[in-house]
């Protein structure tokens, strides 16, 4: 065997081959440009009111960051051949490409590499996952059980007082357990800023989970389509201290009796 | 039918065709209306009655169509003990019926493929109209273009016509024209379930496009229990459209799946077996299990509504959860219905004009296997929000992630055909590239909603929206386009006018990034789907999103103009325009009745390219015994 049959197909000539150069800087450049744009959906979806929505932005980024690579190698490698590799004119190219028919190497690599990615996609799920059940103790859960109406949404408070508002109040830093329900059609209870949301299915109580770590006023929206008026099924949740929810809590107390 | 009348008129199954059909249809419809209005019970103790006279009428209508247009000739004559002679075969296939044979049925496997195409055609522009609609109506923050009733009627019907749509455009034009070509078959394996999964269709879209004058399909195309319960009669338009489609996908795919795997030609080994035939049958092949829980779901569904039954009625034992599961369980692997058939139609054109091997045969197989034995384990990813079993979701999150794996090999094979390849860029090859493009994006959002606590923010969001249209419309409709250019020549005998088709499929292209660029900017702001208003927060994306959607108007009426004129005027195309190894291209144009006067035999795969003694597109003709 010759040395040049040896070094060929070996890495060192592959990556001398001046097609490889060209598409690896492509590469380079198109990673880094959605690595960039990596932080930017999880921009858009404006400020984290929640525990949970710091781990669900977290995850967009994160999850952009590890596909960046591949998704790069996808269109590096279609833009070089649209111009290194592309016939000229419009008539039937009269010469062939190249009759390669498979590479095992190839084959193998990309299955272990996806297999890999794939297993840090769902690692990182599970944890996200396990994350947002983490709590303090239940005693210190306050409880809320959420009532979807066409087309309304109502809030009965039970531990904290025995009384309905159709406008959430929630203090801050402390985990809020919603019980969710419906009197007629399925409804999806969603507080947009603080990304979680849990259906509401008639005769079936679901439950959800969020700790509130922002001060404010956020959207609450129903994401399930529920009739005639679906678009106008919205309120808002007030995030408040904890001495103002007392407040907020005696005064509804108050007008209840 | 005496014998004697029988020798001279050849029977009355000549006189039948689409406007008897029609006519019958009525008729009966009309007949069985009248009888259940004078007949069933009504009164205020009697809630189901409008139900049970509109579901009757429908039922009625389609019974009486397929009658009128002879589907049942066949049978009939077997049960006679007259059974069909080869002269009434000949005739049922259209020997010499030159136009009229597309108005009756006919089951020649061309004139179904042609009969699909133009019905795909009519119902992506019918769905498209309404996509129209909805975007006007969004276009401003509190637009008062059509109400809220209307909008969600609208919403309702966009998604069914396009979901039937697109299920049928690569299976239905080219599964039934193409593929029994391509294996080097003289017809499809049933020919008369081929016509009969045709006429089903047409005697489906009927009753689907009365929707909206019974009040409308008001609760989008999941039609989820108990809204479907409320919803006004046209959810019986669509309950029946199902029942009617699920039968028609069904026998289709029989058919289609008999024909891959028992009528190929003879040395077609199934590593010598096109790509296409791959993709295609596992595409029906999915479909097998998954419409029969469809249709389950709406039997159950018009039960409820039109017997007082209750299987979605939570106060009376059901469960609404039971609707979803039963339709997730069709609406997962559906789909991959319509995303595989368009996918590997491009692993056919890749090769062809990247004058190179399909890259690793092995793979995309692989491929495609994988994909669909792990499509019909994802389904409950549509339900991590739904509170059914929260315990699952870690579960479907798995077996959601794992289908990446096999989808990623997709795309290896593409990347790794056009690797080094002599790429001669036309419209099918176009297509090919907005697809890699278009399926990246539907993919990586894929795997973004395929994570619970990410999907817990953004179900039911307008980023949804957007997600699912990068893949059925920027991917597998866009690929359908890729497939009509390609294959435009053979089925029409003429070249598609590329210098004014390809400037069109590229404004649709832009229109489309366009478009859903806007709508994943108002899903990540929290924009609910479906509503006909919103917050002033999503003015912007919204109105970016209506803009491209005309865009995308413009550039497939231009394009549909380019079809018809090409079709009717094009320059006439020869046998094998492209260059291409399959079967199909070995055929004549016009192709003779039969296919094939003597079957071919096959001695290596479609994909010999690479070899420049091989590549004469005179010496291939070696490899076909003709």
């Amino acid at each position: 065997m010759s040395t040049k049959e040896r070094t060929r197909g070996s890495i060192g000539e592959f990556i001398r081959r001046p097609y490889v150069r060209h598409i690896f800087v492509i590469w380079v450049f198109v990673t880094i440009a959605i690595a960039l744009f990596a932080p930017v959906q999880s921009r858009l979806m404006g400020n984290s009111a929640s525990l949970e929505m710091d781990v669900v932005k977290e995850t967009m980024t994160i999850f952009t960051f590890w596909s960046a690579p591949v998704a790069g190698l996808v269109i590096s490698i279609a833009l070089y051949s649209l111009f290194g590799w592309r016939s000229k004119g419009d008539a039937a190219p009269t010469e062939d490409g190249s009759p390669m028919r498979s590479n095992s190497k190839v084959v193998v690599g990309w299955l272990v590499g996806s297999s890999i990615l794939c297993v840090m996609l769902l690692v990182w799920g599970l944890a996200a996952m396990s994350e947002s059940h983490n709590g303090s103790d239940p005693a210190e859960v306050h409880t809320v059980n959420v009532v979807g109406n066409q087309w309304v949404w109502n809030f009965d408070y039970k531990d904290d007082g025995n009384f309905s508002t159709p406008v959430l109040y929630l203090p801050v830093d402390e985990p809020v357990m919603f019980n969710i329900t419906s009197v007629d059609v399925i409804h999806s209870f969603w507080i947009v800023e603080m990304g979680v949301k849990m259906d509401a299915n008639p005769h079936e109580t679901t439950h959800m989970r969020v700790t509130p770590t922002e001060l404010g006023v956020f959207n609450i929206r129903c994401a399930e389509l529920c009739g005639l008026n679906h678009s106008a099924m919205f309120t808002k949740v007030h995030v408040v201290s904890k001495s103002d929810y007392k407040a907020w809590v005696d005064s509804m107390k108050g007008s209840a009796q | 039918m005496s014998s004697v009348a029988h020798k001279k008129s050849k029977g009355i199954m000549r006189k039948l065709n689409a406007f008897t059909g029609i006519a019958f249809g009525l008729l009966l419809g009309f007949t069985v209306n009248y009888l259940a209005r004078k007949y069933l019970a009504q009164g205020e103790d009697f809630p189901f009655y409008g139900d049970q006279v509109i579901i009757s009428t429908m039922l009625a209508w389609a019974l009486g169509f397929m009658i009128g247009v002879g589907a049942f000739v066949g049978p009939y004559r077997w049960l006679m003990n007259r059974d069909l002679s080869y002269e009434d075969q000949m005739w049922l296939a259209g020997k010499d019926a030159g136009t009229a044979r597309y108005f009756r049925f006919t089951t020649d496997h061309k004139v179904v493929g042609i009969q699909y195409l133009i019905m795909t055609m009519v119902l992506l522009g019918v769905g498209g109209t309404l996509a129209m609609m909805i975007r006007t109506q969004l276009s401003m923050p509190n637009n008062h273009f059509i109400n809220h009733s209307m909008y969600n009627s609208f919403v309702g019907l966009h998604g069914i016509i396009m979901i039937i749509a697109t299920i049928i455009m690569v299976t239905g034009p080219f599964g039934n024209f193409i593929l029994p070509i391509m294996i080097g078959a003289r017809d499809m394996a049933f020919p008369r379930l081929n016509a009969l999964s045709f006429w089903l269709i047409f005697a489906a879209v009927p009753i689907l496009l009365a929707a909206p004058f019974l009040g409308g399909i008001s609760t989008g195309w999941t039609a989820y229990a108990p809204l479907s319960t409320q919803a006004p009669p046209g959810m019986d338009a669509y309950i029946i459209t199902i029942i009617i489609f699920a039968v028609s996908s069904a026998v289709a795919g029989a058919n289609i799946t008999t024909t891959a795997v028992t009528m190929r030609a003879r040395g077609m080994t199934w590593d010598r077996t096109p790509i296409f035939v791959y993709g295609a049958v596992a595409s029906v092949g999915v479909a097998i299990p998954a419409f029969p829980m469809f249709m389950a779901s709406q039997i159950f569904s018009g039960l409820d509504r039109a017997m007082g039954a209750s299987f979605y009625d939570a106060t009376n034992g059901g469960s609404g959860w039971l609707y979803a599961n039963l339709f997730w369980l069709m609406g997962h692997p559906e789909v991959y219905v319509i995303l595989l058939p368009a996918l590997v139609a491009l692993l056919e054109i890749v090769p062809v004009f990247s004058r190179s091997p399909l890259f690793s045969f092995n793979a995309a197989v692989a491929g495609i296997v994988g994909i669909t034995g792990l499509s019909v384990l994802v389904w409950a990813h549509h339900m991590y929000a739904s509170g059914w079993a929260p315990n699952l979701n870690a579960p479907f999150m798995l077996t959601t992630e794992i289908i990446s794996i096999p989808t990623g090999l997709l795309f290896l094979v593409f990347i790794g055909t056009i690797w080094r390849g002599n790429i001669w860029v036309r419209l099918p090859m176009i297509a090919v590239y907005a697809v890699l493009w278009n399926f990246l994006i539907g993919g990586i959002t894929g795997i973004y909603l395929s994570d619970v606590p990410a999907d817990m923010a953004l179900h039911g969001s307008m980023y949804v929206t957007a997600h699912f249209h990068y893949t059925l419309m920027g991917a597998g409709l866009t690929g359908m386009i890729g497939a009509t250019a390609y294959w435009f020549p053979k089925m029409t005998g003429r070249m598609l006018n590329e210098k004014i088709a390809t400037p069109a499929f590229l404004i649709m292209q832009l229109g489309f990034q366009v478009t859903f660029f806007g709508m994943f900017l108002v899903g990540l702001q929290g924009q609910p789907r479906r509503v006909a208003m919103y917050d002033i927060l999503f003015a912007n994306g919204n109105k970016i999103s209506t803009m491209g959607a005309y865009t995308i108007f413009f550039g497939a009426l231009i394009m549909l103009v380019t079809i018809i004129d090409s079709w009717r005027h094009g320059e006439v195309a020869p046998a094998n325009p492209w260059g291409s190894q399959t079967l199909e291209w070995k055929v004549p144009n016009p192709i003779p009745l039969e296919n094939f006067l003597v079957p071919p035999v096959v001695t290596g795969d479609p994909y010999q390219f690479g070899k420049p003694d091989i590549y004469d597109l005179g010496a291939d003709k070696e490899k076909v015994e003709v």
